[in-house]
């Protein structure tokens, strides 16, 4: 198998595996950097 | 507000934790707190851009004692969850080699015995691609991996014994998967379903899979889209072990 192949195969596997959990956490995320951004704003 | 190749970089490490975090509750009683505090979170971040200032205060104060109240409560999950930490490596469970050769020998053992009475058998182990996807085609199971209950499982008047069996992590998840099946015309037609079965799986996902044919009790391995045929029970452990085992 080429190494083309499996890197294709690897990012198909990521996103298949947990795609909403993936979602939450990238929301939680670009919250939690706004929250801490505006916190150490002040 | 400005967003630079720091703040990114920033933001992506964060999703990984948080992600890691929560696939690692998942599938516990905490995975519903968990849910219960992103829900919180969520509504904190709200209150305070609104400028909602007594609830923002409200909040503030329940959320420093719910801290103290789930380390009571989850006391024992928490406990379970850094002792896995300990365990895991790159947020990855390992096992020891001696593991990984003692169900090696449970899986050749009851490969062997359904060979010589020629019994089909189609079984996949996880690597590191997640099988969940083909699990949830099946029944789940999870026991520990033994010659027996493999042969059983496989033995013709099972209802378990049609589809694929996972290994995952040293226990048996699930029984009776489907597998997708190769279909491309330039494999042999001596190779039935369990057969394209394994080369299909071995090409989508990095798993080994170990076939036994029901006509003529050979025993083959399929591993990245290739087929390894006609092994003797040695060759098997010894082609297995390479695969799983590296120095």
């Amino acid at each position: 198998m080429s190494r083309e192949n499996q890197i294709k195969r690897k990012i198909i596997n990521w996103l298949i595996n947990h795609p909403w959990l993936k979602l939450i956490s990238f929301i939680l995320a670009i919250l939690v950097w706004f929250y801490v951004a505006g916190e150490l704003k002040k | 507000m400005y967003l630079d190749l720091k703040a990114i970089l920033e933001i992506v490490i964060l999703w990984f934790v948080i992600y890691e975090i929560m696939l690692f509750f998942e599938g516990t009683r905490a995975v519903n707190v968990l849910r219960g505090i992103v829900i919180i979170l969520v509504m904190f971040f709200v209150i305070q851009r609104l400028g909602l200032e007594r609830l923002d205060w409200l909040f503030t104060k329940l959320f420093a004692i719910s801290i103290i109240a789930l380390l009571v409560i989850f006391q024992p999950e928490i406990r379970q969850g850094l002792a896995r930490l300990g365990q895991r490596h790159l947020f990855k469970l390992v096992l020891r080699e001696e593991e990984i050769e003692q169900i090696l020998k449970e899986i050749i053992k009851a490969v062997d015995n359904l060979s010589q009475k020629k019994t089909g058998a189609l079984i996949a182990i996880e690597k590191d691609d997640s099988l969940k996807p083909y699990i949830e085609t099946g029944v789940m199971l999870d026991a520990l991996v033994s010659s027996e209950l493999i042969e059983n499982i496989f033995s013709p008047h099972s209802p378990l014994h049609d589809g694929g069996l996972v290994i995952q992590q040293a226990r048996i998840t699930a029984s009776g998967c489907i597998f997708p099946v190769a279909e491309d015309p330039d494999l042999s037609r001596i190779y039935g379903l369990r057969h394209r079965a394994g080369i299909a799986l071995s090409r989508e996902t990095d798993a080994i899979v170990v076939i036994v044919s029901e006509e003529r009790g050979e025993i083959s391995l399929a591993y990245e889209g290739k087929l390894y045929e006609g092994l003797k029970k040695e060759e098997l452990l010894m082609k297995m072990k390479e695969i799983l085992i590296k120095k």
